[in-house]
């Protein structure tokens, strides 16, 4: 297509602007905001390296080699292990798109959960509003392009005690570029828990987009089990926004994929809000693994606390981005922030970048980070006690790791990810 | 059992630290080394269950007829040799039961035998516990962490009850101890005695040798062991000290 455009181009952003077909049938507010999303990704390309959040990721294979929207998707079926089994809401996602066979949604009152293609019809008054970030190029170019992904409104006083449980899966046919958009909305004073689950084979870019809206008094706990494909690329966001008294428990484990991105931007609109962002990252082979926070008061007493492992084996490189701003009426505000890291081997690399931006007088804010190598005194202590080096370095990664996944409240997901991070460890190993 | 023959040792910084120890223990016997600071007590026992940051310069360990000097650490462990750490180390986020399932099962797969399976594992940790008194929820937190100096030490005697060894080497498991933790650690050391295992407490005191009476005694001065006796030795140093060694 070479349509003619009145805007600037970056060159390669090129090839997804000549790709985009539309939605028939969309609605115009959806056409609009498509439009939107393909023109602010056109004018800001690819992140550089002088980008300060993408300064640890190396884009350039993604910028060289397009991997453009998947039309359709393949059958498949969720790989053993991967699924948590005390869900009872189950929305499945294959290639970017729903598939109702292998989804289990069976609405309590209160609530409608559903695939985005199905809130675009029916609930459009919750999509309509949500907003993409002006300086995010992949969130725009989500915007652009997303498939399906999944919608969860809890109305107001609602609690869901039972976890939901999102999976994006991905068949690596076509060598496409996935993008799924994706929004829970809770009301005030209700409750819910989400496990999204990414996984896939092959060689694929998810480009994945959440928007949270966590009313006055609401409670949202959500937990990422990132298992990518050893090719795969995927770019994770998520933009939060806390009402008055929100409580926010995020958590990430990031345990597998070729180059993998989490990016939270949390906003805490609201008086006393909590939030808690918490993760865990294990890298090995040439694996780059990146989370990357911003946490924004702009009300009076948020707390914020945040605890961020990583372990880097092999020849890999993982990072951690926090920024922590404190604006200037947002006064009792209390923030901490930890980064732990642990290198394996003489060519893994950790970066940790914290970065405190206070404009407040009255605030605590505290953040400490190190990177280190397996505590030698420790390892002799399993040895001495017959447990095989191997092991014995296995137990010590794995016990590292353990921290941030042992701050989940629900039992279920707490083993799951434990599970998944034994496993994870075991196949570490061999490689 | 273990046959120590002109042990040399030294560090990495070159500081010689063990100068020619000679020592033969049978199967069945219990030997306390005993000697000031600084006198190599702790060396040999590091060397002997193969920590890094020691080269041996001459002599020879032989742990039932092998090469023990030859053994990778984790190895002399399933073997059956055991230290008792002198200042155990904390692990956290390694939860203290999988840790001691762990090593214990990789023993029982060294020797052919079946793992146990969880349920034969807490039963066996519940008779133990006891013995020692230690509290079930302490075996529920990560290794060490959080534990007081005596539950420490404690802890290193119950994860010998556990592990059964062949050869133990307590490094001044008794230093540290209140009276109370003393005769525990005793009675788990006691407990211990058999005719096919032998044992070595290496300590400062002769406090422990109250409780757990040894065959033979050593006194470890400057790399060497200085002399030998029986257990009326360690009586005899607490009365003249061991400044008065050389002189005997």
């Amino acid at each position: 297509m070479s349509a003619v455009v009145d805007f600037p181009v970056k060159p390669e952003a090129r090839p997804y602007l000549d790709a985009f077909r539309g939605t028939a049938g969309e609605p115009e507010w959806l056409a609009q905001f498509r439009q939107r999303g393909l023109t602010r990704f056109s004018e800001l390309g690819f992140p550089g390296r002088r980008s300060e959040n993408w300064r640890y990721l190396d884009l350039q294979p993604l910028q060289q080699h397009p991997m453009l929207p998947a039309v359709i998707g393949e059958p498949m079926g969720i790989p053993a292990g991967l699924r948590l089994d005390r869900a009872v809401l189950r929305l499945v996602l294959i290639d970017g798109r729903f598939a109702p066979e292998l989804s289990a949604i069976e609405l309590p009152g209160g609530i409608w959960f559903g695939s985005t293609t199905a809130a675009i019809t029916e609930r459009a008054d919750l999509l309509r509003d949500v907003e993409t970030g002006a300086d995010h190029p992949f969130a725009a170019l989500n915007a652009a392009f997303f498939a399906d992904g999944f919608v969860l409104d809890v109305a107001a006083g609602v609690a869901l005690d039972r976890p939901i449980e999102i999976i994006h899966l991905a068949s690596g046919a076509g060598d496409a570029s996935l993008h799924t958009r994706s929004l829970v909305n809770l009301g005030a004073g209700s409750r819910a828990t989400i496990i999204e689950t990414f996984a896939g084979e092959g060689k694929y870019w998810r480009n994945d987009f959440v928007a949270w809206r966590v009313g006055d008094g609401a409670s949202l706990t959500r937990v990422a089990l990132v298992e990518e494909g050893a090719q795969a690329v995927h770019f994770g966001e998520v933009m939060a926004m806390l009402g008055g008294g929100a409580k926010l428990d995020a958590f990430a484990l990031l345990l597998g994929g070729g180059t993998v991105r989490h990016e939270a931007n949390v906003t805490i609109a609201g008086d006393n809000a909590h939030c808690r962002i918490d993760g865990a990252f294990l890298v090995a082979g040439r694996e780059e693994a990146n989370i990357v926070t911003t946490i924004d008061h702009q009300a009076v007493g948020g707390k914020t606390s945040e605890l961020i492992k990583g372990v880097a084996a092999g020849r890999a490189h993982g990072a951690f981005q926090g920024k922590i701003i404190v604006r200037e009426g947002a006064q009792q505000t209390d923030a901490r922030q930890t980064s732990r890291n642990l290198i394996l081997g003489r060519r893994a690399v950790i970066d940790t970048k914290p970065e405190l931006e206070i404009l407040a007088d009255d605030v605590k804010c505290a953040h400490g980070a190190s990177v280190g190598d397996l505590d030698e005194a420790a390892l002799f202590y399993l040895r001495a006690r017959g447990i095989p080096t191997e092991e014995a370095r296995r137990l010590l990664v794995e016990g590292f790791l353990r921290e941030p996944i042992e701050g989940i409240a629900d039992p279920a997901i707490r083993e799951h990810l434990l599970r998944r991070l034994g496993d994870r460890l075991g196949r570490l190993e061999s490689e | 059992m273990l046959e120590i023959k002109n042990l040399h040792a030294r560090l990495k910084d070159g500081r010689e630290i063990l100068k020619g120890i000679d020592l033969t223990v049978e199967p069945g016997e219990v030997h306390a080394i005993m000697g000031p600071n600084g006198s190599g007590k702790s060396t040999l026992a590091s060397v002997l269950a193969g920590r890094d940051g020691y080269e041996i310069t001459q002599g020879s360990v032989t742990y039932l007829g092998r090469d023990l000097l030859e053994m990778p650490a984790d190895e002399r462990a399933r073997e059956g040799v055991f230290l008792a750490f002198q200042y155990p180390v904390e692990i956290p986020g390694v939860n203290n039961m999988y840790f001691l399932r762990a090593a214990l099962n990789a023993g029982r797969r060294h020797r052919g035998e079946l793992e146990l399976d969880a349920g034969q594992f807490l039963r066996a940790v519940r008779a133990k516990l006891k013995l020692l008194e230690i509290s079930e929820d302490l075996m529920q937190r990560a290794v060490n962490v959080g534990f007081s100096g005596g539950e420490k030490k404690r802890n290193e005697i119950f994860q010998m009850a556990m592990l059964e060894p062949r050869l133990a080497i307590l490094d001044e498991t008794d230093s540290g101890l209140d009276i109370d933790a003393l005769r525990l650690v005793a009675k788990g050391v006691n407990g211990l005695r058999a005719p096919d295992r032998a044992i070595v407490m290496i300590t400062h005191y002769q406090r422990l040798l109250d409780y757990v009476e040894p065959d033979r005694v050593h006194v470890l001065q400057g790399g060497q062991i200085v002399e030998s006796g029986d257990k009326s030795l360690a009586a005899e140093l607490e009365r003249r000290g061991y400044g008065a060694v050389d002189a005997a």
